[in-house]
């Protein structure tokens, strides 16, 4: 099986903008093939996550970006499966990759939230919901994931203020990332006395609407060659699954579909969850971070809010990883469709020793990713990336 | 017990139209009288709201409707106060996710404030016919079909 390689990768700005969904991929792919060939002298297909039409009025996104690309004729398409969109499309590219169909592949991911406004957004998100019972019940993205840290704050010693603790580790490692939406540190005062959206979660809880756009060429060993690129990053697992459309007919507080995935990942690069360095997890709201930092391996069972801590702070049972290195969802923003990519683009720039020196992690050498849709795991994909 | 209720997953295409409770528009017409339909798996007892014709618990497809109970106590809840536009009218209001007494979940809406809420509080299903906001924004196959809420006890 030919090794999936990270040649480089590109991103837009994460924020609000007046660029639509193509222009912030022309930014992106401009940085990612700063110095390289044209693209359509590399790439043989490509990949789009993307989340809803509904802002923009706008799919085809595959055959779209191909064409910004200056692609024609090659396999293009849309991967849709809400906010792990961005890592469906990652896998798809690294699959294509390893089956040797193809030897280099575009992983992209777009998002253009803020045209409709928050009511706008709140409203293509709910889409991610169960129409059945779930959407007729009137439940937002804010309150599917507080009944997730309602349970969490139930069953566990966690409290809102170890939530806030998140919120403020991912500010302040977004301090140091020029890609980051929100480059201000906050503290725990701010965050608890910030306004329920739904509680227990309050809005400094919750990841920002986002524009933005990322991009990584996947490649075999041979492209990276060709190309004369000294500095990829392999990746080295790559797994998805899904489970249970509904929240209700999941358990709120153990992600088994993260536990699987990462599993599934760990295996095939061959190491255990205390071999990660970073963590890049689905810290839409900072619950997620806890309950990802215990699916993933990292923490034990009800201890994973302590993932703000310094190792050396936190229960036995926990391993050293840093968690969120980019600023994370909540800091760097989330740009719904392009996240998964994002997460991949601060997993590159830490294991190529190229992240700010203020979040640069020494001798990071293993990088998870975890990328979910739906609320919680819906749907999940995880990655492990390694120095090459 | 109803025509709804005890029975099979339907094993010829045909059998699955509107009026089968294996069907939305069959689920729906069996919540509008008052039942609140699961397909029940033989092979892990596992209880599917609404029924369909696998079980996602152990892949099985022996399966057969039965009417779940009304009662049950609140696994988690919180309360919207941002709602998509449908409900905007509405807020804020309280959702939770409810295990009926026979272990099957499910989330609604819960007429209760929500500091008035706790987990494990004993709640009843309530079936009610949608708002005019609730109808104007639904689908169209979907305006006529009942709405399930909860209250307490």
């Amino acid at each position: 099986m030919p090794d999936a390689h990270i040649v480089t990768v590109g991103t837009s700005p994460f924020g609000r903008t007046d660029l639509t969904g193509r222009d912030l991929f022309s930014v992106a792919i401009t940085e990612a093939f700063a110095g390289l060939p044209d693209p359509a002298a590399v790439v043989d297909a490509l990949y789009v996550g993307n989340q809803s039409e509904a802002y923009e009025h706008q799919i085809m996104y595959g055959s779209l970006l191909a064409e910004w690309a200056g692609l024609r004729h090659v396999p293009a398409e849309r991967v849709e499966g809400c906010a792990a969109a961005g890592a469906l499309a990652l896998r798809h590219a690294v699959e294509d990759v390893r089956s040797g169909r193809h030897d280099a592949v575009l992983a992209c991911g777009v998002e253009k939230m803020t045209a409709g406004g928050t009511t706008g957004a709140t409203d293509a998100l709910s889409a991610a919901f169960d129409r059945a019972t779930e959407q007729r019940s009137g439940v937002t993205a804010p309150s599917q994931y507080a009944l997730l840290a309602q349970r969490y704050l139930h069953e566990t010693d966690a409290t809102e203020a170890d939530l806030a603790a998140i919120a403020v580790k991912n500010h302040a490692n977004a301090a140091a990332n020029p890609r980051a939406m929100f480059r201000s540190e906050t503290t725990v005062e701010t965050v608890l006395e910030s306004a329920y959206i739904a509680p227990p979660l309050k809005l400094f809880d919750c990841a920002p609407v986002t524009d933005g756009a990322a991009v990584a060429l996947v490649a075999a060993e041979h492209v990276v060659d060709a190309l004369g690129v000294a500095d990829t990053v392999r990746v080295a697992g790559a797994a998805a699954g899904a489970n249970n459309l509904a929240v209700a007919d999941r358990n709120l507080t153990v992600i088994e579909g993260a536990a699987a995935v990462t599993t599934e990942a760990y295996a095939q690069a061959g190491i255990a969850a205390a071999d990660v360095d970073i963590a890049e997890v689905h810290d839409a709201f900072t619950v997620c971070e806890a309950l990802l930092a215990e699916a993933a391996g990292f923490a034990p069972r009800g201890r994973g809010y302590e993932s703000a801590l310094a190792p050396a702070e936190r229960s036995a049972g926990w391993t050293d990883v840093a968690l969120s290195t980019s600023g994370g969802l909540k800091a760097r923003g989330h740009p719904v469709g392009a996240t998964g990519i994002a997460q991949a683009v601060e997993a590159f720039e830490q294991l190529t020793g190229t992240a700010h020196p203020d979040r640069q992690v020494a001798g990071a050498e293993t990088a998870l990713l975890v990328n979910e849709g739906g609320v919680a795991d819906a749907v999940t994909a995880a990655h492990v990336l390694t120095v090459a | 017990m109803s025509e709804y209720t005890g029975v099979p997953r339907p094993t010829a295409p045909a059998e699955l139209t509107s009026d089968s409770p294996y069907t939305l528009p069959g689920f729906f017409a069996a919540l509008a009288e008052g039942e609140l339909l699961a397909a029940v798996c033989a092979d892990c007892d596992t209880r599917l709201i609404p029924p369909r014709t696998a079980c996602y618990g152990c892949g099985g497809r022996d399966l057969t409707t039965a009417a779940e109970p009304h009662t049950g106590t609140v696994v988690s809840y919180t309360e919207v106060r941002t709602a998509p536009p449908a409900f905007a009218d509405q807020v804020p209001y309280t959702v939770a996710v409810v295990e009926l007494d026979s272990g099957a979940k499910l989330t609604g809406r819960l007429t209760a404030a929500y500091d008035e809420v706790a987990i494990d509080m004993s709640v009843r299903l309530v079936v009610r016919a949608p708002t005019a906001a609730e109808r104007e924004l639904g689908l169209s196959y979907e305006t006529e079909w009942p709405v399930h809420t909860f209250e307490p006890v």
